[in-house]
C-alpha cells in the first residue's frame, strides 16, 4: 500500500502565504480584463493608435535591449571575472536606475539629450534629435532598465567556473576564444534572460520615456493619456493588450529558457 | 623539460616561492603538500593562467614566462575534470584540435578507453569516465608538459586505481613531463620518479619519493610522509655522539652523528616491531632505571636493535592494521597486523616490548 506524503505545516503554511503574493497580481490582472468585457481584444487590435503604439513600445524596447547587449554583455563579463579599481563604483552606478525614480531618470536624461544638452546639440546637426522621438524613446529605456541585463549576465558569468577557461586557454584558445567558445555558451540561457527582463522593463516603463519623448506615445504613455483624457474604459484595451502580449512573451521564453538542465561535469558523480 | 627558477606566484595573501626545480624531459613529478600549501597556485603559473610575482617558467629550455598559456604546450587537467558541459565527449576531445588532426586520436582514445563514449554528454558520465576523457582532452594536442591537479581524488576504488594505469602509460608513451598536484603520498609513490614537497608556500625537498620517505628534512615532511614518531631528543653527555635519550632518559641509538644538544628523531610506525616482553627481567636490568632502555651491546653498534619496553596506551584499528599507541615514555606509535593485535591480545595496559634498527632512526635538527 502506497502511503500518501504528509505536507508538512512549513510547507503548508510557505503554499498559503505564497497564494496570497500570487493572488495579489492576479486579481487586478483578472479583474482589469472583465472590465474591459469579453471582446476588447478585437476592440483594442482595430484602433490604429493601439496597433501603431503597440509596435513603437515592442521594437524601441528590443532596440534598446540590442544597444545594451552589445556593451552591457562585456561588462558583465568583467563585473564577473575581473577585480579593479573602482569596480564597486561602477556596479553602484550600474544598479542606480532601479532605485532612480524615473521620471527623475527622464529630468537627467533630458539635461543630455534634450535640445539644450550636451549631446542633443552635439547629434542634432547629424539630424539625430532625442526630445519626441524613437531615438528618446529608446534612450529613456535603455537608461531604466539596463541594470536588469547587466546584472543577470553579470550573475550568470559568475556562476561558470573560471578554470573552464584556463583549461580552455592551455587548449589553444586566446581570451576570445575562450570567452566565446567556452563561457558564453555555458551562460547564454542567464544573458538571454537577462535581455528578457530588460525588454520587459522597456515596455513597462512610462516615467522617463514621458518626459524625454512624450511623442510618438509608448503603449504607456498612451494608456495614461487615454485615462486622463477620456476615462478608465477608454484605457482599458490597450492597458489589456500589452499585458496579454507581456505574459505570453515571458511565458514562452521561460519555457524555451529552462526547458532543461544540461550536465555541468559535477552533479553526476557516479 | 620544466625549468622553474626563483618562481614566486601570488594568491590573495598568500605568497608561493621562491621556487626552483628542474625536471627532465618525460619526467613525472607528484607534487605533493598539504592543503593550501600553494600546489595549485605554482601549477597554475607554470600553466600560465596566473602570472607570477618574479622568476621565470622554462619549458624545453624556452622562457615561457611571459607566454600566454595557448602558446605554451602545456596540457592541464582538474579534480573534478572540468568537460565542457555545451559539448559532446568528441567535441571536449577535439577542442584543441585543427578539424585535419582529429584522425591522430584513435590511439588516444583507444589508450583512455573512451571510444565508446565519443557521443556522449558530460553530464552521463561517471566520475572515472570524466577523468579519462579530461585526459584524452588535454594530451590530445600533443603537449610537452602535462599538468594534473588532483586528478585522481575524486575517484574511488577500482576506478582510481584503473585511471592511475591510464594515466602512467598514456603519459610515459608519449614522453611527456607530468606535474602532478596532490596530497595523497600513496599517489606520488605509485606514479612519479621524483617528489616535490611544497609546505606553506616554500617548496622543502625535491627527490626519489623513497629519499623523501626515508629521509625527510625537517618534521613537517616527515610527518607528511606518514612519520607518525616524530620524537624530541638530546645528546647524551660524554658519547660518541650515536647515542640520544628520549624524553623520558632512555637511550637510543642512531647511525647519524648527533652534535648539537638537541635533535628530532623521526621513527616510521611500520619500522618497529613489537612483541610481548618475554625477557622483561632482563632488558630491564640491562637498560637501568626507568624500565626502558637499550639491549646489551645495542650501545656497541648500529646493526643492534633499539629495544624499548612501555605499556600500550590505545589501539586503533584501521582494517588490515592497527596503529598501537605504546607510551615508553614518550608516546611512540606503532603499525601491527590487525591478525597481530588479536594473537598478542594488545589492549590499553598490556606491557609490551619495542624493536627497530639504530638505521631506522632519521635525525632530524631540532626545530624552535
Amino acid at each position: 500500500m502506497v502511503r500518501r506524503r504528509r505536507l508538512e505545516p512549513f510547507t503548508l503554511a510557505s503554499a498559503v502565504v505564497a497564494l496570497v503574493l500570487v493572488a495579489f497580481v492576479l486579481v487586478p490582472v483578472v479583474s482589469m480584463m472583465v472590465e474591459a468585457g469579453a471582446g476588447f481584444l478585437g476592440q483594442a487590435l482595430r484602433q490604429n493608435d493601439v496597433r501603431r503604439s503597440l509596435w513603437l513600445t515592442g521594437s524601441s524596447a528590443l532596440i534598446a535591449t540590442g544597444l545594451v547587449f552589445l556593451c552591457g554583455v562585456p561588462l558583465a563579463y568583467l563585473l564577473a571575472r575581473r577585480h579593479f579599481p573602482g569596480k564597486g563604483l561602477v556596479e553602484g552606478l550600474i544598479d542606480l536606475p532601479i532605485v532612480f525614480p524615473h521620471t527623475a531618470a527622464g529630468v537627467a536624461l533630458l539635461t543630455v539629450y534634450g535640445r539644450d544638452g550636451v549631446l542633443g546639440r552635439l547629434l542634432a546637426p547629424l539630424g539625430l534629435t532625442f526630445t519626441d522621438s524613437v531615438a528618446g524613446i529608446v534612450v529613456a529605456m535603455m537608461f531604466v532598465s539596463l541594470p536588469y541585463l547587466v546584472d543577470t549576465a553579470r550573475e550568470a558569468f559568475a556562476l561558470v567556473d573560471p578554470r573552464y577557461e584556463q583549461v580552455a586557454r592551455t587548449l589553444g584558445s586566446s581570451p576570445a576564444g575562450a570567452f566565446l567558445r567556452v563561457s558564453l555558451p555555458q551562460a547564454w540561457r542567464g544573458v538571454l534572460a537577462g535581455a528578457l527582463l530588460m525588454w520587459g522593463r522597456g515596455i513597462s516603463e512610462f516615467g522617463a520615456v514621458a518626459i524625454l519623448a512624450y511623442n510618438p506615445k509608448v503603449i504607456s504613455v498612451l494608456v495614461f493619456e487615454r485615462f486622463e483624457g477620456f476615462g478608465l474604459h477608454s484605457a482599458l484595451p490597450p492597458a489589456v493588450l500589452i499585458v496579454i502580449i507581456a505574459f505570453v512573451v515571458f511565458v514562452l521564453l521561460r519555457a524555451f529558457l529552462v526547458p532543461r538542465r544540461r550536465g555541468t561535469g559535477r552533479e553526476d558523480d557516479r | 623539460m620544466i625549468g622553474l627558477s626563483g618562481l614566486c606566484v601570488r594568491g590573495g595573501r598568500f605568497v608561493v616561492g621562491p621556487v626552483d626545480l628542474q625536471l627532465a624531459a618525460g619526467d613525472y613529478c607528484g607534487l605533493v603538500g598539504p592543503s593550501g600549501a600553494g600546489k595549485t597556485l605554482l601549477l597554475q603559473a607554470v600553466a600560465g593562467v596566473r602570472s607570477p610575482m618574479a622568476g621565470q617558467v622554462l619549458i624545453d629550455g624556452q622562457d615561457l614566462t611571459n607566454t600566454p598559456p595557448e602558446k605554451r604546450g602545456v596540457g592541464l587537467v582538474f579534480q573534478d575534470g572540468l568537460l565542457f558541459p555545451h559539448l559532446s565527449v568528441a567535441g571536449n576531445i577535439g577542442y584543441g584540435l585543427r578539424r585535419r588532426d582529429a584522425a591522430s586520436l584513435d590511439g588516444l582514445v583507444r589508450d583512455l578507453g573512451v571510444e565508446d563514449l565519443m557521443k556522449r554528454s558530460p553530464g552521463s558520465l561517471s566520475g572515472g569516465e570524466r577523468q579519462r576523457v579530461a585526459l584524452a582532452r588535454a594530451l590530445a594536442p600533443g603537449p610537452r608538459v602535462l599538468l594534473l591537479d588532483e586528478p585522481l581524488s575524486a575517484v574511488d576504488g577500482e576506478a582510481r586505481e584503473e585511471l592511475r594505469d591510464m594515466l602512467q602509460r598514456a603519459t610515459r608513451e608519449r614522453g611527456v613531463t607530468v606535474l602532478h598536484v596532490t596530497h595523497d603520498v600513496a599517489e606520488v609513490f605509485s606514479l612519479a620518479d621524483t617528489c616535490a614537497v611544497l609546505v606553506d608556500g616554500g617548496l622543502r625537498q625535491v627527490g626519489p619519493p623513497s629519499d623523501v620517505l626515508r629521509r625527510p628534512v625537517d618534521e613537517d615532511v616527515a610527518r607528511l610522509f606518514g612519520a607518525r614518531n616524530v620524537l624530541r631528543a638530546t645528546r647524551q653527555p660524554d658519547g660518541d655522539g650515536r647515542t640520544v635519550l628520549l624524553a623520558g632518559g632512555s637511550p637510543l641509538r642512531v647511525v647519524q652523528r648527533v652534535d648539537a644538544a638537541e635533535v628530532l628523531l623521526v621513527v616510521r610506525p611500520e619500522d618497529v616491531t613489537l612483541a610481548l616482553p618475554a625477557g622483561v627481567a632482563s632488558v630491564r636490568a640491562v637498560a637501568g632505571a626507568g624500565g626502558v632502555g637499550v639491549a646489551d651491546g645495542a650501545m656497541g653498534g648500529a646493526s643492534e636493535p633499539n629495544i624499548l619496553v612501555g605499556r600500550v596506551e590505545r589501539v586503533v584499528s584501521h582494517g588490515g592494521h592497527s596503529l598501537v599507541r605504546v607510551m615508553v615514555p614518550p608516546a611512540i606509535d606503532v603499525s601491527v597486523s590487525s591478525r597481530e593485535v588479536a594473537s598478542l591480545s594488545l589492549e590499553p595496559g598490556t606491557d609490551v616490548e619495542l624493536r627497530f634498527g639504530a638505521q631506522m632512526v632519521w635525525v632530524l635538527p631540532a626545530q624552535g
